[in-house]
């Protein structure tokens, strides 16, 4: 009971009123924060593991946008997988058999912007090159333990290799110069299908969200107050190198030689086949890209990997990419000061960093 | 300082720990581990109970282990092995998949350092 003589003025409540007063409404602030804001669903499509992130959406809208993406991204892949049949192994039968074949609007605009973006890399993100993909046995989801192609085998596809510029688009028709044209969109078809995903996002008005297709994402919007923030992995260990806050719309796309590969008589062969030398790209072990649509930061991703630490600068200006970073076999990593502003290092050392105008 | 006073310091103080309680320990170091199998079945586990996982796949038995708030696949019935090669996972947001199995591990904590990784 209260027996004091002096009573507790509520208009002035004094230091332990005050205190009070402080915590309850942070209890109130609490309280009125609506449950769950964020939503992570993962699931596997195109292949990989596909994670799509949420923010500020009830459960309902985030199950049906989970849905919508799932469904797209399952789309793209019926139509452009490589060699389960679909779409663009009808039209890699047709060219092989060097027929011209009707096809629709969408999947010329598509070829057409493959066909750009490989002109403008100098053919060496090359999507013509199917055949010696496949004679590396890199068509396949779990390559069969096997010798890396002989010498004489990618001589043979080097002697008379194809490119975009061989894939002919006239009205709505399609046909090949060259009969060794079969097409493959790996390092392409990964981001065109994020790039729609998004789209579908959009069109449930969902207007924060990350779609990361294996690693590969496009980040729109912000989580809540604070940016969305991306870890970029260490291409020598399962930890994180660096950081990026993605600022309203972007993708980030990491081609790396770590992703797939296969070992034989001790020496490492990777996925990411240069056309000039029908083998492997040496020299980088990693080419990262910041780009607004993810369809030009994966191509961009993977012709930088392949033009190294000499040619890449020339490379991303014609690509019109600006925010570049690559890491080479002795970790040292080269970037755009674009770049550097971007990123932030995680390591205990930071690497040796070459920062260079394009 | 007045008994009133005294009253309200006294409920304040006893408040602390029922706040600390409910708005703090939400972000302990509870990390967890969540997997999916090959039918989309997602389940989570605590990486602080060391143990090994076997997880059915169209190929076969995923091994994982959960050592020292880590987990990694010990093994798996793929040719590449790249799962494996991943390594140990502990950072929340990094995760391994064995593609050719179906099965995936994403950590997770209770406070992300990121919300995505690229690679």
């Amino acid at each position: 009971m209260l027996t004091s003589s002096k009573e507790i003025d509520l208009r002035y409540p004094g230091l332990p009123g005050l205190l009070l007063i402080a915590l309850l409404a942070g209890l109130g602030l609490s309280c009125s924060e609506p449950p769950q804001q964020q939503h992570k669903t993962q699931f596997m499509a195109l292949g990989t593991l596909v994670t799509v992130s949420l923010w500020g959406v009830d459960d309902d809208d985030a199950a049906e946008a989970v849905m919508a993406v799932e469904d797209e991204l399952n789309r793209v892949q019926k139509t452009w997988h490589a060699w389960q049949p679909g779409t663009l192994t009808e039209i890699n039968a047709a060219l092989a058999a060097g027929e011209t074949i009707d096809a629709d609007p969408a999947t010329l605009a598509l070829l057409d912007k493959a066909r750009d973006l490989a002109h403008r890399s100098g053919q060496l993100f090359d999507p013509a090159i199917g055949k010696l993909i496949a004679l590396w046995g890199f068509q396949s989801d779990d390559r069969p333990d096997a010798p890396p192609p002989a010498k004489a085998d990618i001589e043979r596809l080097l002697a008379n290799l194809p490119d975009m510029n061989d894939l002919v688009i006239t009205g709505q028709t399609l046909s090949s110069t060259n009969r060794d044209l079969q097409l493959d969109l790996g390092g392409f078809a990964k981001g065109f299908a994020v790039d729609q995903a998004i789209e579908r996002l959009r069109d449930l008005d969902i207007d924060n969200a990350i779609v990361n297709a294996g690693g590969d994402l496009r980040a729109i919007g912000a989580h809540g107050g604070r940016p969305w923030r991306i870890g970029i992995r260490d291409p020598q260990s399962s930890g994180v190198i660096a950081t990026v806050d993605t600022k309203g719309d972007e993708s980030v796309f990491t081609s790396g030689n770590y992703e797939r590969f296969f070992t034989w008589d001790g020496v490492r062969y990777h996925h990411i086949i240069d056309p000039r030398t029908g083998y492997p790209a040496t020299g980088t072990v990693s080419a990262t890209v910041i780009h607004r649509d993810a369809s030009t930061a994966d191509a961009a991703a993977t012709a930088l990997l392949i033009a190294g630490k000499d040619k890449w600068r020339r490379v991303a200006r014609k690509m019109g990419v600006k925010q570049v970073m690559l890491i080479d076999s002795d970790m040292h990593v080269y970037m755009t000061p674009e770049m550097e502003k971007r990123v932030y290092f995680r390591t205990g050392t930071p690497p040796r960093v070459t920062v260079s105008e394009l | 300082m007045t008994r009133a006073d005294l009253v309200v310091i006294g409920f304040t103080l006893a408040l602390l720990p029922f706040l600390y309680g409910t708005f703090w320990n939400r972000q302990g170091p509870a990390d967890a581990a969540l997997i999916i199998d090959e039918s989309g079945r997602e389940f989570s586990i605590p990486l602080d109970t060391d143990q090994q996982l076997h997880i059915d796949g169209p190929r076969g038995v995923s091994i994982l282990e959960v050592r020292d708030g880590q987990i990694r696949f010990l093994d798996s019935p793929c040719r590449g092995k790249q799962c494996i090669h991943a390594g140990w996972l502990k950072e929340s947001g990094e995760f391994a998949a064995c593609l050719p199995n179906r099965v995936s591990i994403a950590v997770n904590g209770s406070e992300p350092l990121y919300d995505s990784i690229n690679f």
